[in-house]
């Protein structure tokens, strides 16, 4: 009983599904640190460490996770027009330096670089969540 | 699939924020029910489409694929000069990598340079920027420039540059090109500025930041501007007008440089700051200038 309901949850489970006509990826939402713009592609940022280029735009990306995760999106925060950072994973923000550590304080580190204005936003929203 | 761009460097937002309200009990039920009888009748009813077209079955997620454009590649010139049958700046508004960029397309002009403040009541003048750069220090014009016929500054610190001879315009990538002396010897005009594309090559420049920016483009042989909407790195303006297929492109002083663009209907376009620069530091502010042919 208990493995099946196991199962069952399992089954439940979202992942982001990035699809063309010939490959597929398929990733769970927690295991996205974060995804940067790169010209007309993206790179996927793991938590293995692994980096994905994917040939879509963060517009793209965006939209897929909206439209396939749901609610398990608003784990993710867009950032300007280059970054999707999972939001579990900020470590730092410094406003002055423009500095965003994404980290889970073990395995991974990862430093971006976003505008001080994003940045003053995110530690606002940041700090709004903890208050509520 | 649906682009959200509608973001700026400056804004955040949370994904999946836009939540819909739940209809609740009875009404749910209901909307449901409803739901499954019209999708019932549109099956029913509805003839079939045929697939889409695949258009590249070759590309995969992590392959590079050739970059897309967001909004249809604009072909230039637009429209024929001979539709109106005078000189005019044809404006088009465009995405590419996310950038909103506004190309000014100019029909039956000529080119020169202008040194020092442009005079706004001008209206032969159809089409201006500002070329070549100033420096703070002193207030030269960084980089040789030759204004009909005289050169007036040399230099080689930017290796773009734009000669105007005998109605001929070269955009370019050198560190010392023939054309600076062709220019003194025949009355023409030339300027240098940073380079961003050449030969369809994007050029890599050292300058850090983010600005409004702007470049003198060619394309299939087409001459244009373009201007960025929002503020952009130097690389991703490139990397953009190589998007666009831009075969050789040099930078226009970018920033709220002053300039203005009129449409076929005889209206003025302004971009930058209209303020004149009348203090002693700008005395070499320079111009390209496009009037009717």
């Amino acid at each position: 009983m208990q493995t099946s309901c196991y199962l069952c949850l399992a089954m439940l489970k979202k992942y982001l599904i990035i699809s063309t006509t010939t490959d597929l990826v398929r990733i769970a939402p927690e295991r996205i640190v974060f995804i940067s713009s790169d010209g007309n592609y993206c790179n996927l940022v793991q938590s293995d460490n692994e980096t994905r280029m994917l040939t879509f735009q963060l517009g793209q990306v965006e939209s897929m996770i909206r439209e396939q995760l749901g609610t398990e999106g608003l784990q993710f925060i867009r950032i300007g027009r280059g970054l999707i950072i999972n939001r579990n994973y900020i470590y730092y923000i410094n406003i002055q330096s423009q500095k965003l550590i994404l980290s889970d304080v073990a395995r991974f580190t990862h430093t971006v670089s976003a505008s001080k204005e994003a940045l003053k936003q995110l530690k606002e929203l940041i700090e709004k969540e903890a208050k509520e | 699939m649906k682009e959200i761009n509608e973001i700026r460097d400056d804004e955040i937002r949370v994904i999946g924020e836009e939540k819909q309200p739940k209809p609740q009990g009875w009404r749910w039920l209901l909307l449901l029910l409803a739901g499954i009888i019209v999708g019932v009748i549109i099956w029913q009813v509805w003839p079939s489409k045929p697939e889409p077209p695949v258009e590249d079955p070759e590309q995969g997620v992590f392959e590079p694929s050739k970059p897309t454009v967001e909004q249809p590649v604009v072909k230039l010139p637009l429209a024929k000069a001979e539709d109106t049958g005078r000189a005019f700046v044809e404006m088009a508004d465009t995405v590419i990598n996310d950038i909103p960029m506004r190309l000014y397309i100019p029909h039956q002009v000529s080119l020169s340079l202008h040194l020092g403040p442009i005079d706004k009541k001008d209206k032969g003048i159809i089409f201006t920027a500002q070329a070549a750069d100033i420096r703070a220090d002193n207030g030269g014009i960084v980089g040789a420039f030759v204004l009909k016929g005289e050169p007036k500054a040399w230099g080689l610190s930017k290796k773009g540059y734009c000669a105007i001879i005998n109605d001929t315009v070269t955009v370019g990538v050198a560190d010392n090109s023939p054309l600076f002396e062709e220019a003194t010897e025949k009355s023409g005009y030339f300027f240098r500025q940073f380079p961003l594309v050449d030969n369809g090559k994007l050029v890599e420049n050292e300058q850090k930041g983010k600005s409004v920016r702007r470049a003198l483009c060619v394309r299939n042989g087409e001459l244009f501007t373009m201007e960025t909407l929002t503020q952009e790195s130097f690389h991703d303006f490139a990397q953009a007008l190589v998007d666009l297929g831009v075969d050789n492109a040099i930078y226009l002083v970018g920033a709220n440089a002053y300039g203005w663009a009129t449409d076929s209907e005889g209206q003025r376009h302004e971009f930058g700051d209209p303020n004149p620069k009348t203090s002693k530091k700008w005395r070499n502010i320079n111009y390209l200038v496009m009037r009717e042919k």
